[in-house]
């Protein structure tokens, strides 16, 4: 027998398949990039690459090396390319060149490195060249991005080195900074074309700047949190994007009780009930990513209705003060969702809790388990 | 998944900090709280270090985690305490885990599937788990009948730790929890309330068995004593190599969002653990990691997959390894330190790591 469930996150896999579907169609004629970090941001690589694929996405980003090699071996996401860009002393460069995975590269160690994997293979290194136009982390700085495209020529020329595409990340600081990230990104590219690169591909934007910025899409846009429906910029809901939120994270009541006026609750009694009223037992906690930020006072849905978190949030349940009503255990308690059932949207959690949606969705731990719809692919 | 970040757990250190823990105890027995990952150190590995070093039980949230740990070889008993609602305990009985029921619903249903015995749990304070004291006479009386077939080994509750006097008004409650349990014919044999703070501290609350959790890794249960001052050693270190290096001119911004902006030129490292890794975004700016025994800020937003540290004019190079947290008494950040960046718990700093980070047991 099965047992029942004590804590569940739904992916809703149509939708991702229509904000997938729907971003393409919006950055035509510039390709999307689904950025599938993280576990595909902790829903499950595996399942959401050949949905998106279904979707029309033919380019992902994996960020590090090994998720995509992870694709490669399993098969999954063949008709599409990868890029992973931040790379580590000793990588897998050989993997690399075999299985066709695109490396963002930033310096010429990195590049030395890769061309030198696919000249013993006999094979060719899919190379994109990483710039940094201003965030500071991965990317070649302006100073060393002559050498950087010359050797890439050179490699190019010596026909170990496929050059793809050229990029850059922008910080979305503010409009000025996004701008002279433009500026800087333009310019290197007419840096290296005088260099006698030729890039096949030019991306810049992610997400955000993808929608608003139609003059910074050039070849490709890079979707991240919007594939999910959660849209990072700030008063901008999923539904002002025609975006519909994926996940939604459920427990269930496992015992209620009804309690006197006065009744401290959870670790050191931060709430005391002011009369009496009934107290639901909800079997999540922060170890399953439900953040102890959550404790004061966020609101969970419950029968349609919504209720506060009392108490401190603990490692693995919280408590809920329900009132009067009627409330059973075996009741799915809805944390958030899309929103149709009254529930918190992923977003406004996180605005609750102090944080952004990635955040709460790349943080659901590993004793939630995972309940895909409407699957596909 | 950060392929070069690296969770090492010094098992010898779990060993250790079980057996200076039992010390404290007395005569009590001592069960290791392996929850949620055993608090992000790796279950089946750290329950068998607890196991070598003699502690008498572990204790588990829920079924799925005891199943983890039978199938991991765990041999201890086990005792699960949060059920599913309809939970049937097939699974407990099938890998000889032991429950702590409720209420009468979970007590039947335990009995049914022939479990090897449960623990009764009562609630004294805490107002979560546990049968609330006008539901005690019903549950111990069936409890008796039931006691030939399914034994009550043991009687619990937990401490809301919210004052000393709150505290002593839960252990007397708990303890006319055992003159019932008792009134009715129930002679459980591990009465338990105490967690790693009694065992520590509060001897009243040890009864016959203590429940070790955040000590048994060597972390401190209080702000205000440190694990090196009462003899544990913290047994998980976070480290992952430098990927970039890099000067920045003065002003220049510095991850999403330019919260930072050097006042001067820096060299920065990126270091390729972020929020998705399970540290939390909240310690943005704030913690402070060491590189090569220096210590050195997290500067600018910590973001999905990197954090960005600012070494100022310190030598750093590609591949140098950075030390996130381990044991202050190597010179390394605490735990504790960076739950006080991230306004938490230092529960949650080891707790919340993500699955997908490598452990490893040394």
């Amino acid at each position: 027998m099965t047992p029942a469930p004590l804590r569940r996150a739904t992916v809703d896999l149509a939708a991702y398949r229509a904000n997938l579907a729907s971003l393409v169609a919006r950055m035509a004629p510039a390709q999307v990039l689904a950025i599938v970090k993280s576990e595909a941001y902790s829903h499950g690589l595996e399942v959401m690459v050949p949905e998106a694929v279904a979707a029309g996405v033919r380019w992902f980003g994996t960020v590090e090396l090994e998720p995509a090699l992870r694709l490669r071996r399993a098969g999954l996401g063949d008709e599409a390319s990868m890029l992973a860009w931040q790379l580590g002393p000793d990588e897998d460069w050989a993997g690399a060149v075999e299985h066709r995975v695109d490396l963002g590269v930033s310096t010429l160690e990195q590049l030395e490195a890769f061309a030198a994997a696919a000249r013993e293979r006999s094979g060719v290194a899919l190379v994109q060249l990483d710039l940094d136009t201003g965030l500071h982390r991965e990317g070649c700085l302006p100073a060393d991005w002559p050498a950087l495209v010359s050797r890439a020529v050179a490699l190019r020329d010596e026909g170990v080195v496929r050059l793809r595409g050229v990029f850059s990340h922008v910080s979305e600081t503010s409009a000025d900074d996004d701008r002279d990230a433009l500026d800087r990104f333009t310019a290197a590219v007419a840096e290296a074309e005088a260099l006698g690169a030729a890039f096949e591909l030019r991306h810049l934007s992610s997400s955000s700047a993808g929608m608003e910025h139609p003059e910074r899409r050039f070849d490709l846009v890079r979707m991240g949190s919007n594939g999910y429906g959660i849209p990072v910029t700030e008063g901008v809901t999923a539904a002002d994007r025609g975006l519909r939120p994926i996940l939604t994270l459920s427990a269930w009541v496992v015992r209620t009780k009804r309690v006197p006026a006065g009744t401290g609750v959870s670790y050191d009694h931060t709430w005391r009930a002011e009369r009496d009223t009934t107290l639901a037992l909800v079997p999540i906690g922060y170890a399953d990513g439900v953040s102890r930020r959550a404790q004061h006072g966020v609101e969970v849905t419950l029968r349609g209705r919504r209720y506060p978190i009392v108490g401190r949030v603990a490692m693995d349940q919280f408590l809920v003060d329900v009132g009067d009503d009627p409330v059973e255990v075996g009741d799915e308690v809805l944390l958030f969702g899309p929103g149709d059932r009254g529930e918190l949207t992923i977003g406004e959690w996180a605005d609750l809790t102090g944080t952004i949606p990635e955040e709460i969705a790349c943080r659901i731990g590993a004793r939630v388990p995972r309940h895909y719809l409407g699957r596909r692919a | 998944m950060t392929q070069d970040a690296l969770v090492t757990v010094d098992a010898s250190a779990l060993e250790h900090n079980v057996r200076t823990l039992r010390e404290h105890v007395g005569d009590a027995r001592v069960m290791v709280v392996v929850k949620a990952n055993a608090y992000g150190h790796g279950a089946v590995p750290s329950a068998l270090a607890f196991e070598r070093a003699g502690a008498d039980m572990l204790g588990v949230a829920d079924l799925d985690e005891a199943v983890e740990l039978r199938r991991g070889g765990v041999q201890l008993p086990v005792l699960a305490w949060l059920h599913a609602p309809g939970e049937t305990f097939e699974r407990a009985a099938e890998h000889d885990v032991t429950p702590a029921v409720s209420d009468l619903a979970q007590l039947e249903a335990a009995a049914r599937a022939g479990v090897r015995a449960v623990h009764l749990c009562v609630d004294t304070g805490l107002s979560r788990n546990g049968a609330v004291e006008h539901e005690w006479p019903e549950l111990f009386a069936r409890a008796a009948e039931l006691q030939d077939r399914l034994p009550v080994e043991g009687l619990m509750s937990h401490l809301a730790n919210t004052s000393p006097e709150e505290d002593g008004r839960q252990t007397a409650t708990f303890r006319r929890a055992a003159g019932a349990a008792a009134a009715a014919g129930l002679a459980p044999r591990l009465l338990h309330l105490g967690a790693s703070a009694g065992a520590l501290a509060h001897e009243g609350t040890r009864f016959d068995l203590v429940r070790l959790g955040l000590a048994a890794y060597g972390l401190s249960p209080w702000a205000d004593r440190s694990a090196a001052e009462l003899g544990l050693r913290p047994a998980m270190t976070l480290t992952a190599p430098v990927t970039t290096v890099k000067r920045v001119p003065a002003g220049e911004g510095v991850s999403y969002g330019y919260v930072f902006r050097p006042e001067r030129d820096t060299t920065i490292a990126v270091v390729p653990v972020g929020y998705a890794d399970g540290v939390d975004r909240a310690a943005s700016d704030r913690a402070s990691v060491t590189i090569g025994g220096r210590r050195h800020r997290v500067r600018g937003r910590i973001a999905m997959n990197a954090l960005v540290v600012d070494v100022g004019d310190d030598p750093v190079s590609v591949g140098d390894e950075v030390v996130l947290f381990g044991d202050p008494e190597h010179g390394h950040v605490g735990a504790e330190e960076w739950a006080a960046a991230a306004g938490g718990i230092t529960y949650e700093v080891v707790a919340c790591l993500s699955p997908h980070l490598p452990r490893r047991h040394a």
